[in-house]
C-alpha cells in the first residue's frame, strides 16, 4: 500500500488545472503574437515578400531610435517619481492605526476606481493654461503669464505618476508589512539613527517590493496611449502613439508588427533587468 | 493531465470548423448592421436615420456598430467572405482604401430613387456622399476681436502662442496642411510649400493635439484661441456654452466627402441599399441639418437653413463656390510620407 502515496510526488502539480488557462493564451496571446512575428518579416504592406526591411528600416533610423529611447525613458522618469513619492506612504501605512490605515488604502487605490481616461481630462484641467496650477501661481503674484505645462515631458511624467501609482505603493505596502518590527528596536538599541536604520535595514529588506512595484509602473507607464497621447499631444510621439499611427492611419501593419516585436523585446529587457535584480535582492534580504 | 490528445484535438477541430464555417456561430439572418462614426454622428444617426429606415422598411431590425473608419475597414478585411459590418461610413482618405482593397460593392444607381438629386461632387458610384464635413477658421470670440478672414491670419504675430492644430493623423490635419500648400503655391502632389509654413507657425504654435477631439477640448481650457476646425464639432462646444465661432476663410472651406458604402458580400445587400437612401432623402438630410446636428446636406432639394445658411452656404450654388473638395487620390500617395516628416520636423 505504501506505493501508492510513493508515486505521487506532493511537491509537483498536475497541469490540469492550469490548462484552460493555457490553452485559452495559447490561442488568445501566443497565435496572435507569432502572427504578428510572421507579419513583422514581410518587406511589402500586403505581405507577400520575406524579408528584414521593416527591422532595418527602424534599427538603422535614429528618428524611431529616437521615439524607443524617448519612451524607455520616460518610464524610468515615471518610474522614479512614483518611488519617490510612494516609498514614504508604504511606510506610514504601516506605522499607522487601523482607521488611518483604511484611509490611506482608499486613497491609493481610489484612482484606481475612475476611468483613465477620465483622469487624465483632470489633469488637463489641472495643467491647462487657465488650470489650477497656473490660476494658484497667478494669482499669488508669483507668474505673470501662464507656465506651458500642458503638452510637456513635465505634464506626461506627472500626469502618468498619479495614474500608474497605486502599482508602485501596493507592493510596498505588502513587502514593509512583511518587515519584523522588531529589527528596527534591534537596530536602534544597537546605536543606529533612524536614517541609518532605514538605509540598513528596511530598504534592502523592502527591495522584492521595490523591485515589483517598479517593473509594474514602468510597464504600464510607457504603454499608457491615453495618458500619453493626451497631456503629451500630437508633437511628442512615443512608442504606443507611433504604433498605432503605422497601423491605423498609415495600413502599414508589417512594419507596425516590427515595431511591436521591436518595443516587447526592448520591455522585456528592461524588465529582465529588474527581475536579475530582485533575484539579487531576495539573497540580499534572505541573509 | 486532464487534457490528453484527444479532447485537444476535438477542442482544435471545433475551432477550426468554426474558423472555416463562420456561419455556424451566429443565426444564419442577423440584422442590418451600420459602422458609423462614434460620437455626435452616432447620436444623430442613432435619433434620425435609424427612426427613418425602420418606418420605410416595416420595422426592419438593424443595430448601429459605431466605429472608426481605419477600424472599419480592418473588420470587414478580417472577414471578407462573410462581412460583420454591412454599411459603411468613410472619410475621403479611408474610402478610397476601401475601394481599393476590393471591399465595397457599387451602388446601384439606376435603382436608387435620390441618387440624382445629390450635388454633383456627391455622387460617387462606389457609394454616394450623405453628408459633407467642412473645415474652417475656429476662434474664441472673446479672445480674438476682429474675426479672422484667411487661413493666413494664423500667421498673424499677435496670436503668438495661441493656434493650435492637429497632427496629420486625422483627415482635418491632412487636408488642413494641403490647402496651405496650396495658399503658398504648392498642391495635392507637393505640399512643400505647407511644410515651409508649419516651420514659420511654429512660434504661434500653443499646441499640437492628438485628434481633432482633443483640439476642440482645448478651447474648452483657454489653451488656444485659433485653430482649423470642424464645423459639426465646433458646434457641438458652441451649444455647451464654450465661447467659439466659426468661419469659412475667404481661401473656401475644406469640404470633405463622408461616403456610404454598402460592404461586399454583404448578407444584407438589399436593406443596406434602402440604408443608404434613407440616408439621402430631403427629409433625413433636412433633420439631421436642423439643431442640434447641423450636418451639411448633399441632396439639391434640401432648403439650406439657419446656422448653416449663416455661416456657410444659403444654396447649392453658394455651397459650391465656398467649398474647396480635395483630390484625396493624389493625397492617399505620399500621406504616409508626410506624417513621417511631419513626426520628425514638427517639434514645438
Amino acid at each position: 500500500m505504501g506505493a501508492a502515496p510513493a508515486s505521487r510526488d506532493v511537491t509537483s502539480y498536475g497541469m490540469g488545472l492550469a490548462a484552460p488557462l493555457a490553452l485559452f493564451f495559447l490561442l488568445f496571446f501566443v497565435a496572435p503574437l507569432l502572427q504578428l512575428l510572421w507579419l513583422s518579416l514581410h518587406n511589402d504592406t500586403a505581405g507577400l515578400h520575406w524579408g528584414l526591411g521593416q527591422y532595418l528600416h527602424f534599427l538603422t533610423d535614429p528618428f524611431s531610435l529616437g521615439v524607443l529611447g524617448s519612451t524607455l525613458l520616460l518610464g524610468a522618469e515615471v518610474t522614479a517619481v512614483c518611488l519617490v513619492l510612494g516609498f514614504p506612504i508604504a511606510w506610514l501605512y504601516q506605522r499607522v492605526g487601523p482607521r488611518l490605515q483604511t484611509i490611506i488604502i482608499l486613497i491609493v487605490l481610489l484612482p484606481l476606481l475612475t476611468s483613465v481616461v477620465v483622469r487624465t481630462f483632470a489633469w488637463i484641467v489641472i495643467l491647462g493654461r487657465q488650470g489650477i496650477i497656473n490660476a494658484t501661481l497667478q494669482s499669488l503674484g508669483i507668474i505673470e503669464t501662464p507656465l506651458k505645462l500642458l503638452y510637456t515631458q513635465f505634464g506626461v511624467v506627472l500626469a502618468l505618476a498619479q495614474v500608474q501609482m497605486p502599482l508602485m505603493t501596493l507592493p510596498l505596502i505588502t513587502a514593509l508589512g512583511r518587515i519584523d518590527p522588531n529589527l528596527d528596536d534591534a537596530s536602534c538599541s544597537l546605536g543606529a539613527g533612524s536614517w541609518r536604520t532605514f538605509f540598513r535595514i528596511v530598504l534592502p529588506l523592502s527591495l522584492p517590493g521595490v523591485i515589483a512595484g517598479c517593473t509594474l509602473t514602468y510597464a504600464a507607464a510607457i504603454t499608457a496611449f491615453i495618458t500619453q497621447s493626451l497631456i503629451g499631444g500630437g508633437q511628442m510621439l512615443f512608442m504606443p502613439m507611433y504604433l498605432y499611427q503605422q497601423a491605423s492611419t498609415l495600413q502599414n501593419w508589417p512594419f507596425a508588427s516590427a515595431i511591436s516585436i521591436i518595443f516587447l523585446l526592448a520591455v522585456l529587457a528592461v524588465v529582465s533587468v529588474f527581475t536579475t535584480l530582485g533575484r539579487m535582492s531576495r539573497g540580499y534580504g534572505g541573509a | 493531465m486532464i487534457m490528453n490528445r484527444r479532447s485537444l484535438l476535438t477542442t482544435a477541430l471545433t475551432l477550426g470548423a468554426m474558423k472555416a464555417f463562420p456561419g455556424l456561430s451566429y443565426a444564419q439572418a442577423r440584422p442590418l448592421v451600420f459602422a458609423t462614426f462614434t460620437g455626435s454622428w452616432e447620436e444623430a444617426h442613432k435619433a434620425v436615420l435609424v427612426p427613418a429606415f425602420r418606418k420605410a422598411n416595416a420595422d426592419a431590425a438593424m443595430v448601429l456598430d459605431p466605429m472608426l473608419s481605419v477600424d472599419q475597414i480592418a473588420k470587414v478585411n478580417a472577414a471578407k467572405a462573410n462581412p460583420p459590418v454591412d454599411v459603411m461610413l468613410h472619410d475621403p482618405g479611408p474610402a478610397l482604401v476601401a475601394i481599393g482593397q476590393d471591399l465595397v460593392e457599387p451602388y446601384p444607381v439606376e435603382k436608387s430613387a435620390y441618387y440624382k438629386d445629390l450635388i454633383a461632387e456627391a455622387q460617387e458610384p462606389t457609394g454616394p456622399a450623405p453628408f459633407f464635413q467642412v473645415v474652417g477658421l475656429t476662434y474664441n470670440p472673446e479672445a480674438v476681436k476682429t474675426p479672422p478672414t484667411s487661413w493666413a491670419d494664423l500667421w498673424k504675430p499677435e496670436f503668438k502662442g495661441r493656434v493650435g492644430i492637429t497632427n496629420l493623423n486625422s483627415t482635418l490635419g491632412t487636408g488642413w496642411l494641403v490647402e496651405i500648400a496650396k495658399m503658398r503655391g504648392g498642391s495635392e502632389a507637393n505640399v512643400d510649400p505647407g511644410f515651409k509654413a508649419l516651420e514659420e507657425l511654429k512660434p504661434n504654435l500653443a499646441a499640437v493635439a492628438a485628434n481633432p477631439g482633443a483640439l476642440a477640448t482645448l478651447f474648452q481650457q483657454g489653451q488656444i484661441d485659433i485653430s482649423p476646425g470642424n464645423f459639426n464639432a465646433i458646434q457641438i462646444l458652441k451649444a455647451r456654452g464654450v465661447p467659439v465661432e466659426f468661419v469659412a476663410p475667404k481661401e473656401g472651406a475644406i469640404a470633405f466627402k463622408t461616403t456610404i458604402h454598402i460592404v461586399k458580400n454583404s448578407p444584407n445587400r438589399e436593406l443596406a441599399f434602402k440604408l443608404i437612401e434613407a440616408a439621402l432623402t430631403p427629409e433625413v438630410q433636412t433633420t439631421l441639418m436642423n439643431p442640434p446636428y447641423l450636418i451639411v446636406p448633399t441632396n439639391s432639394k434640401v432648403t439650406m437653413g439657419g446656422e448653416i445658411a449663416r455661416v456657410l452656404a444659403k444654396d447649392t450654388a453658394e455651397l459650391k463656390k465656398k467649398f474647396v473638395f480635395q483630390d484625396w487620390k493624389k493625397i492617399n500617395e505620399q500621406r504616409s510620407a508626410w506624417i513621417e516628416r511631419f513626426n520628425r520636423e514638427i517639434k514645438i
